[in-house]
């Protein structure tokens, strides 16, 4: 909200400097975002004397001036008909912006140099005046030279606060709600607009009526009636306050209401009388579906709880929120309803949500206004029709007022207000504090009192509101800093967050770089992993607003997030990447109910194995890189027994078939890993090869041993032997070693495949395989005899079970 | 037994031929410069045909009471002899070292690829390490949330003002992205008797984008709740925590503001740690920059997780985490976190 210094000195003095104000406000919970001058715009106008008036060469309505500045004399071309030679006026310099946007620059008009624009009243935003060029009056030379900016010859200054109003402080939203503020820190007082009254002989009560069948949604209607007004232009003060904050004015009694708004908080609305069918207003909810045409022009269509103000037949305005078309004040208007209400900010805020308007009147009906504030606005906004639109005041005002919110007194502690904020004021500093800001303090005993909020303190309802008025009137900075006392048994982390810590400093550690993408993902993601119709990951979870349809759905992988970094990196030149990420995936259980959150991992490698160097060549990384890193990662968390399956290839669509594996830990399929299917790829615009896991990390959370037992270094020493087999390649690797495994023989101790050979001398359908197997007691050195014996009982077994030869 | 020329006339007995053996060879090992000198040097006198070699198996041949003697003398000698040839060796390999040219040590090592943590993962993982000291313990919840733990129940009714403070993401009428982690302490209270120390790190979501926005992002949140909880201790922890987060000499100001959640509210500024409060860019000119919001919890949030507000008291507090990361390494575009470059990512 802006504030002008010099509107608010009406209702205050200000005794302190511009910033020790925006610093005491914002420190009372008034944030002062901005300090402006109002005028900065004119800093490059200046006060000009046309020396010599030549015709234009090329126009006839126009002239050629030159105009001293001072320091130099200026050709500016003139097109007013007021100018004349010695005459002293407002001379904008290139680079001034006027109040309507235009930017004065040196040009050549019509063939005729202008360095400069003379400029209107109108023109320069500080007047009505559009008829000529604004004349200055000869005496202001006396004090200031020709150049000087035209704000000191004015004596234009005005400082505007831009205040961040939080939405519990609605008694803030208007100048007086500022001032009390004001008078409070600067220890003044305030001072309220006087009004005059003058009484016309016509009673109000014969003249109209206001019924209110929602007392609900509108516990207070008053009005009072203008008649023969005429309906005009502001006068140039009120169009200047209105412009000083940011409201365009309009007519004559448009900006009253709005003035008045300002300047109590309390919204107005004008009707035009004579188009109020019945001469009457009756306050009542919309029959649904029922259309009405806003002040916008617009048709709105109205649902049953919207409340609205009606004449004797239809609706004339959506309450509190915005005017109807058909009651709008015109230029012929002469006789004028004007409304000062209450209503239930619960039922505003919805109207107005419903209809995307969010007008002045909303804001503070939302907020709550002064329920005794009303009648107040209103006699003030008549006041000062009848003195700027004529015409005369009906006698008397209407007050309906069906529900009288009762001021409750609060109970308050000064005991319990000093235990929760940790101080130690003394009751009675309390009750002057409470006095100070309007409050009524009656004491129960030493420590309790009944405390009485002012009607414009509609946030006021608990003690512990009191609390906070205690805190911010005492100053937060004066409150002594201590330390809670809380026994430390309640501390204690989750294992989740430990692991979760562990696997990141690991997938740092093996090289990968941890990057964080939007858990939104485009609703096309799931087609680019080539998920089938019944898929899990199919279940996605739709967001109703999202910001484009790129967040449209919550993902259901981190891999297309993973992709879509990899295909930005490659697109900014960088192709060797080893990325990974910890994040949740969501699987809808249906809109209207929580869906599964799953805590995944993903890591993706693609490019170079290494970087390139002298000693190292440039060599791809391939599916067993990326295994490595998995393998690695797992055994650093003690999770052993991992094993990897040739993957279905309908539950990761995503791989390419034949380069795709479980990743099965225990009984548990944790995740999976492969290279990604080309179709994906080029999806996402990637012309590289990439590889990819994804693990479902609480999987792995539940696996890491809280402690785990460490293993008797060997006394004897080992014996190794190898055997080459040659096999069917359909074989697996990991059967093999799983055979020799399962046999369980005490002084087996480790079987290694060392040597992997297609192709040369063997039959195309064949591989060798050649392991090295390690034998070991725990009791005695082994000897030759009994460790060849046993070499070949095992690869006896092999070779029979897996139908293999020896090379 | 064949004996060298060097042995003349007058080494007749067994003991001058054994010492004159020992000098000459002494001798001739310290002329000796190159390894292959050396190498000779060993066969000539300790290899299996060498002149000690041979003394020590004629010594059988010596009248018996000369054996003992010239046994002990001869092996002696051949101890002295090694540890000469060693000596020499080293000598030599010390010296052809320091004349060698070596490897160019300059040339880069093989290199590593070297991971690195997200900026976000880095400051939360610091903020919860400093709270974690203090006896806070971490709690975690879900990001689609119902709205009852978003908004109700955190005194946040529905068409109430103070939902327009955060711009929602829907799923439904009743459920939501978490605009904040506060659900998680709501959570936590239903699931525990204070007294409690508790932070909520987590992502959260609010339809807004811009320079300063993004629609996703991270917050830590805490909670203290016991007996006679003050906003002094609030204070006096959020005072230790800038001080560890930023450095012991960072200005706190604590100023009114509104939560519907906490009674009183403060907003917690910082002295800039771009100007040390003289006013620029960062602090928009105004020396402060806004940190941590933070209060009192307000009694209707206890009341709705059925606490007994005349007993228990409490603060709570939460901060960005984006915008601690942007002071602390000098980030300006908030969008930055989650376009993942990697060359930005290799700096953390």
């Amino acid at each position: 909200m802006k504030i002008s210094l010099n509107w608010l000195k009406s209702y205050v003095p200000i005794q302190i400097g511009v910033n020790d104000l925006a610093e005491a406000l914002t420190m009372t919970g008034l944030e002062v975002e901005a300090v402006y001058d109002r005028y900065d715009y004119l800093k490059t106008v200046v006060v000009g004397r046309v020396v010599s008036i030549s015709a234009h060469p090329n126009s006839a309505k126009l002239q050629c001036c030159m105009v001293d500045i001072g320091k130099s004399l200026v050709p500016v071309v003139c097109g007013a008909n007021n100018v004349y030679v010695n005459c002293l006026s407002a001379l904008a310099l290139p680079g001034t912006q006027l109040p309507d946007g235009a930017v004065i620059e040196a040009s050549t008009i019509r063939g005729a140099v202008s360095e400069g624009m003379l400029c209107s009243e109108a023109e320069l935003g500080l007047g009505s005046d559009r008829s000529g060029i604004m004349i200055l009056p000869k005496d202001i030379l006396a004090s200031l030279a020709t150049g000087q900016p035209l704000t000191s010859a004015l004596n234009l200054s005005d400082t505007v606060l831009e205040i961040g109003l939080t939405p519990n402080r609605s008694d803030c939203l208007s100048f007086i709600g500022i001032a009390r503020e004001v008078a409070a820190i600067q220890n003044t007082s305030l001072s309220y607009p006087e009004i005059k009254l003058p009484e016309g002989k016509n009673a109000i009560r014969q003249m109209t009526s206001v019924t209110i069948l929602a007392p609900d949604h509108c516990p207070r209607y008053a009005a009072r009636i203008l008649a023969g007004a005429t309906v005009g232009p502001s006068p140039h003060w009120l169009r200047d306050r209105l412009i000083s904050v940011g409201i365009r004015p309009i007519n004559n009694v448009v900006d009253i209401t709005n003035f008045v708004m300002m300047e109590t908080g309390q919204p107005l609305h004008a009707f035009d009388f004579d188009r109020l069918a019945g001469h009457r207003i009756v306050v009542r909810t919309a029959v649904s579906g029922e259309s009405f045409t806003t002040l916008d022009h617009k048709s709105r269509t109205l649902t049953a709880d919207m409340l609205m103000i009606c004449d004797g037949e239809k609706p004339v305005a959506i309450a509190g929120v915005m005017g109807g078309f058909n009651s709008e004040i015109e230029p012929a208007t002469q006789s004028i309803l004007i409304e000062s209400a209450c209503f239930d900010p619960t039922s505003i805020r919805k109207t107005s949500k419903y209809f995307g308007l969010n007008t002045d009147a909303s804001h503070r009906f939302e907020r709550g206004v002064d329920p005794e504030g009303i009648v107040f606005a209103l006699d003030r906004a008549a006041a000062l029709m009848v003195d700027i639109c004529g015409g005369v005041l009906i006698e008397g005002v209407i007050d309906e007022r069906p529900v009288v919110q009762e001021l409750k007194p609060i109970v308050f502690s000064a005991e319990a207000t000093n235990r929760l904020l940790g101080t130690q004021i003394d009751s009675a500093v309390m009750d002057s504090m409470l006095q100070s800001i309007g409050f009524t303090v009656e004491p129960l005993n030493q420590d309790q009192r009944n405390v009485v909020p002012p009607s414009f303190r509609v946030d006021v309802s608990r003690p512990v509101d009191l609390v906070e008025e205690i805190a911010r009137l005492c100053g937060y900075d004066r409150i002594p800093t201590t330390f809670p006392v809380i026994s430390e048994g309640s501390a204690q982390s989750f294992l989740s967050q430990n692991s979760r810590e562990q696997i990141l400093q690991l997938m740092a550690g093996l090289g990968f770089s941890e990057t964080i993408t939007y858990s939104f993902v485009h609703p096309q993601s799931c087609k680019h992993l080539r998920l089938e119709p019944g898929d899990p990951r199919m279940r996605a979870l739709r967001v109703l607003n999202p910001l484009s349809e790129d967040h449209g759905i919550m993902r259901t992988s981190l891999i297309p997030g993973i992709l879509e970094t990899v295909s930005r990196n490659i697109s900014r030149q960088s192709k060797n990447l080893k990325l990974f990420e910890i994040g949740n995936i969501f699987v809808s259980n249906g809109q209207d109910v929580l869906p599964d959150e799953i805590e995944m991992l993903s890591g993706l490698w693609t490019g170079a194995r290494h970087e390139v160097s002298w000693h190292t060549p440039d060599v791809a990384c391939d599916f067993y890189d990326l295994k490595g890193v998995v393998e690695a990662l797992l055994a650093a968390l003690h999770i052993h027994d991992t094993r990897f399956f040739r993957n279905a290839v309908q539950l990761c669509p995503y791989l390419k078939p034949g380069i795709a594996a479980d990743i099965q830990c225990g009984p548990q399929v944790v995740g999976h890993i492969g290279q990604v299917h080309s179709e994906t790829l080029s999806s996402f615009n990637i012309k590289q090869q990439a590889y990819i896991f994804e693990i479902d990390i609480r999987k792995l959370f539940a696996m890491v041993p809280d402690v785990h037992q460490t293993l008797i270094i060997p006394r004897f020493p080992a014996v190794a032997r190898d055997v080459t087999l040659i096999l069917s390649k359909t074989i697996e690797s990991s059967r093999i070693m799983e055979m020799v495994q399962e046999m369980h023989d005490p002084l087996m101790e480790r079987i290694m495949l060392f040597d992997v050979f297609e192709g040369g001398h063997l039959p195309s359908d064949k591989k060798s395989l050649s392991f090295r197997l390690t034998y070991r007691s725990a009791a005695e050195t082994l000897e030759d005899e009994a460790v060849n014996e046993l070499h070949k009982s095992i690869s006896d077994k092999l070779i029979q079970k897996f139908d293999a030869e020896l090379p | 037994m064949i004996l060298p020329a060097f042995l003349t006339a007058e080494h007749t007995t067994v003991e001058q031929q054994i010492e004159q053996i020992l000098k000459q060879a002494l001798s001739e090992l310290q002329s000796a410069s190159q390894t292959s000198q050396i190498q000779a040097f060993s066969v000539q006198y300790l290899g299996r045909k060498g002149l000690v070699t041979q003394y020590l198996r004629n010594i059988s041949q010596l009248p018996a009471e000369q054996r003992p003697m010239a046994g002990k003398r001869a092996n002696e000698i051949k101890y002295i002899l090694e540890e000469a040839l060693q000596k020499a060796l080293q000598e030599i390999e010390t010296r052809q070292a320091a004349e060698d040219v070596g490897i160019d040590v300059s040339l880069p090592g093989r290199a590593i690829f070297r991971g690195s943590s997200h900026p976000i993962t880095r400051i939360t993982r610091q903020i919860s390490e400093i709270f974690t000291r203090m006896g806070f313990a971490v709690a975690e919840g879900p990001e689609v949330e119902l709205d009852h733990y978003n908004f109700e129940a955190l005194n946040i009714p529905k068409n109430h003002p103070a939902r327009d403070m955060q711009d929602t993401f829907y799923v439904s009428e009743a459920i939501v992205l978490r605009t904040h982690t506060s659900p998680i302490q709501v959570r936590y209270m239903e699931k525990h008797a204070p007294p409690f120390k508790i932070i909520a790190p987590g992502k959260v979501y609010r339809c807004d984008s811009d320079i300063t926005h993004t629609p996703m992002f991270h917050q830590v949140e805490g909670l203290v709740v016991g007996e006679s909880i003050s906003f002094g201790d609030l204070k006096g922890i959020l005072t230790a925590f800038v001080h560890q987060m930023f450095d012991d000499q960072t200005s706190l100001r604590f100023r009114p503001s509104f939560f519907p959640f906490t009674e009183p509210s403060a907003e917690v500024d910082i002295l800039c740690v771009m100007c040390r409060g003289k006013g620029c860019r960062v602090c928009k000119q105004t020396g402060w920059l806004e940190v941590l919001g933070s209060g009192m919890v307000h009694p209707a949030v206890f009341e709705n997780v059925g606490y007994d507000t005349s007993r228990y008291s409490g603060f709570a507090f939460g901060m960005g985490v984006e915008r601690i990361a942007m002071l602390k390494f000098g980030i300006d575009d908030i969008r930055k976190y989650y376009e993942n470059d990697i060359r930005f990512l290799k700096q953390f």
